[in-house]
């Protein structure tokens, strides 16, 4: 929305500021007057069609003095006082009714409490708005006929004019959102995965995967896009590609993936395991580390995978991501984390792993209460598996400390509770004395 | 003094040709030397029968000229070889099973004993008399006797190679006195590898320059061979690993205790481990996959210790493609066993294959090379 000034808008009135209403374009395009038909009879149809424009054409750029002072949207029943300052007829006699007998933006007292219908400005705004929404349905119906054009020619072509139609294909979809139903409609959605099979160049892949992330697929072409084949490729061009193309593998993945229980099954391969841990690595690329953090959460939902997961070393490679993430992917660390924590392998993983308890504490009282829920639910289960070990690493790390701000601080009562029980645990070897040596305390907590 | 002049002018004319020689080698050196730098080393390995030498020649027909007829007749002698000596095992395999329980369907008509007893003994000598007409007829005859194609049935027990069908059923066609064999049953044509073999090509794509030069080296996969593998494990940009999913339920050439399957997993996990490979890339082949399809609807895949917690889930070609899933799921899971984590950035892909299908070999090559390429591309930080 164009930002409201008073007095940059009494200018605009002298001016007609270019930036505002392009005069000699309006005179071109008929906006001022004549050749355009669509300056309809009937002031009834006149503010239906309005309305309707005016919402389709949401996020364009309207010109300042179109624009009521008062609720800054679109007048459609421009009015004006005595003093010269127009406004939306409803919004001013909202205002009246208020008790009040000033005009909004001049602040001057009303001499005269009519309001008169500026007919001319009504015209105008019409007019525009009109012109725009004509040009952005031809667009539109340009955009659509050339998707069309694009769906028919993959139809017949190979090899690299397939690649580049698939691009057009793609580029067309990202930066025009109408056409997604257009695509849809024309059966696109089933020829473009009917290119994903077991020879399937990157190429061909990327694109396709490109193009399918950005639409609405129904259950029908979600389950063919299941298919073991398909998948496989997915996998293989996650694995390879650029961190565009991952990004768009892992959400397609993902969206595969939801609703549906027996999924995991068939998807969560090795290969898919290792390329998003690999992905969730890279810390060029904040966007991926959430992509594949939050394909990983809808995977491991699946008990068999856990296993597979720990088994190809996510824990410590987990653990050492911590320190510099960002809340978001924090939380979906620790989620991964406490996950596995219940499983055996996943638990002596955490063990064995020497930076988590550093990590973990480290956290605590700086992440969200989500964060120190699953931190503190990680940090019971392994000092629960070996009390010895782990304690006194968690304490040397300033565990009891941390525990203690917890404890007293604001958090909610089922974190203090935990914090409390955990605090016990670690203290069950230790004599007090002893206890609270080690815990490095300030003055004031001992 | 005229001559001491002629003399030293004499020397001096040699030495500069030599060192004109000796400059020119330098370059020639040098060059061959750069160009090498560009040429990939593919390896084909895998244990014996695996389909290396089937893949070696299909590439040689899609990116070489291909067989010339002097060459499709060479394999003559081996194609008749081939046939020889597999109905020499099957009748040698029916007098042992004979000898066994529920012995009478082995037992061959008194005719076909005759046949059989003259080709075991043409199969154990050392020179093949060609293939004719009257020979051709009396293989067929055997061929075709009950007791043989049961003993067929059981092949996985005997040491029967895979082209046997084909050859049998085309008999008539191989024994003519004009035969010329096609490529077709080139490719069928048995020969157990000994040393290593090479080539160099360029593949040839949509784009004719791909630029790429790859040296493919094939090699003999029986167990006394590999001691020759290790002298090429130096520079290899991929390793090519043929894996005949066929074989779970059969045991080994060289050693008949040894389960086929198991062999080829502890021979995958050896490779995987080599030093040498820790930054190449490996394209694994299931091959045999048409063999497979036939089987694994028959055979249950849990006769090989490796996979004895396979559970089938339905029949037909579902369950073709759950028990290739299946099988897929366990080689990955052996790679990444095997793989220690700082070679985790290996690329790792995994083929479904059928060597003698030469649009399959196409097709998979097409992937392979567009895969190693992207390689080159990202380690040169291009991509």
């Amino acid at each position: 929305m164009p930002m409201y000034q008073p007095s940059t808008r009494r200018e605009a009135d002298m001016k007609l500021d270019s930036q505002v209403l392009d005069l000699e374009t309006a005179v071109k395009d008929g906006i001022l007057g004549g050749g355009c038909g669509v300056i309809s009879t009937g002031f009834a149809s006149q503010k239906l069609d309005l309305k309707i424009m005016i919402e389709e054409l949401e996020s364009i750029d309207v010109p300042t003095v179109f624009i009521c002072p008062i609720s800054l949207e679109p007048m459609q029943d421009p009015v004006t006082l005595c003093t010269g300052q127009t406004y939306e007829r409803s919004n001013i006699l909202k205002w009246f009714s208020l008790g009040r007998c000033t005009c909004p933006t001049t602040m001057q007292e009303l001499w005269d409490d009519s309001v008169t219908p500026n007919k001319t400005l009504q015209q105008l705004i019409f007019s525009w708005f009109s012109h725009k929404y004509l040009a952005m349905k031809k667009r539109s119906e340009d955009v659509q006929g050339r998707v069309k054009e694009i769906l028919e020619n993959l139809k017949k072509v190979k090899g690299q004019a397939r690649v580049q139609a698939l691009k057009e294909l793609r580029q067309v979809v990202q930066t025009h959102g109408t056409v997604k139903k257009t695509v849809v409609e024309n059966g696109g959605v089933a020829l473009i995965s009917s290119l994903l099979g077991p020879f399937t160049t990157h190429a061909v892949g990327s694109e396709v995967i490109g193009v399918l992330v950005n639409l609405n697929l129904d259950s029908n072409s979600k389950s063919d896009l299941l298919q073991p084949a398909k998948i496989s490729l997915m996998v293989d061009i996650l694995n390879e590609g650029s961190i565009e193309t991952k990004i768009n593998c892992t959400k397609l993945i993902r969206v595969l993936m939801e609703g549906n229980d027996f999924a995991s099954e068939n998807v969560a391969s090795l290969s898919l395991l290792v390329g998003l841990l690999r992905l969730v690595k890279d810390k060029k690329h904040q966007n991926g580390v959430l992509a594949g953090l939050s394909l990983l959460k809808v995977i491991c939902s699946h008990e068999s995978i856990r296993n597979s997961f720990v088994n190809v070393g996510a824990v410590p490679q987990l653990v050492e991501l911590m320190p510099e993430l960002n809340n978001e992917c924090l939380e979906l660390v620790l989620y991964l984390l406490e996950l596995l924590s219940n499983i055996p392998e996943g638990r002596l993983a955490l063990k064995d792993c020497p930076n988590t308890i550093p990590n973990v504490v480290k956290l605590l009282m700086k992440a969200s209460e989500s964060c120190m829920q699953f931190a503190l639910s990680i940090l019971w289960t392994i000092c629960k598996f070996a009390p010895e070990e782990c304690a006194s690493l968690a304490l040397d790390a300033g565990l009891a400390a941390k525990l203690l701000l917890v404890i007293q601080s604001g958090c909610n009562p089922v974190l203090k509770q935990r914090s409390a029980e955990l605090l016990k645990l670690c203290s069950l070897n230790y004599t007090a004395t002893i206890f609270i040596s080690k815990c490095n305390l300030t003055r004031t907590i001992q | 003094m005229g001559l001491l002049c002629s003399k030293n002018r004499h020397y001096t004319d040699a030495d500069t040709e030599e060192n004109a020689q000796a400059a020119e080698i330098e370059r020639r050196i040098e060059q061959e030397t750069k160009a090498e730098k560009h040429i990939q080393k593919l390896l084909l390995l895998g244990a014996g029968e695996s389909g290396k030498s089937t893949i070696f020649k299909q590439i040689k027909l899609l990116f070489q000229t291909g067989f010339d007829e002097a060459e499709l007749k060479s394999y003559v002698s081996v194609i008749d070889a081939n046939i020889y000596q597999a109905i020499k095992i099957l009748y040698d395999g029916s007098k042992e099973f004979a000898q066994s329980v529920d012995s009478s369907k082995y037992v061959l008509s008194g005719e076909n004993k005759v046949i059989g007893e003259k080709l075991s003994d043409i199969g154990s000598r050392f020179d093949y008399p060609r293939l004719n007409r009257e020979l051709a007829e009396e293989i067929g005859y055997l061929w075709k006797d009950p007791a043989i194609q049961e003993t067929y049935a059981r092949g996985n027990e005997l040491q029967v190679p895979d082209c046997t069908h084909y050859f049998m059923e085309n008999l008539q066609r191989l024994s003519d006195a004009n035969y010329v064999p096609t490529k077709e049953d080139v490719l069928y044509a048995r020969v157990r590898t000994t040393g290593v073999v090479e080539i160099q090509f360029s593949p040839v794509g949509e784009n004719k320059k791909s630029g790429e030069v790859y040296r493919l080296f094939d090699v003999g996969g029986q167990r006394n061979e590999r001691r020759k593998w290790i002298h090429l494990f130096e520079g290899v940009t991929a390793v090519i690993f043929c894996a005949a999913i066929n074989e779970y339920d059969q045991t080994l050439f060289e050693d008949e205790q040894k389960n086929r399957m198991m062999e080829t997993k502890e021979l995958f996990d050896w490779v995987l481990k080599q030093p040498c490979f820790e930054k190449t890339s490996f394209m694994l082949f299931l091959n045999k996959f048409d063999i497979f399809e036939t089987k694994v609807l028959t055979v249950p895949l849990n006769v090989c210790e490796w996979f004895k917690d396979y559970q089938p889930v339905s029949t037909g070609k579902q369950e073709i493609e759950h028990a290739y899933k299946y099988i897929k799921k366990k080689f990955e899971e052996l790679y990444f066993q095997s793989t220690a984590p700082d070679r985790v950035d290996r690329v790792f892909k995994v083929y479904r294959t059928t060597a003698l299908d030469q649009k399959v070999v196409k097709k998979t090559f097409k992937l392979v090379d567009e895969t190693l390429r992207r390689r080159n591309l990202f380690e040169a930080g291009l991509l």
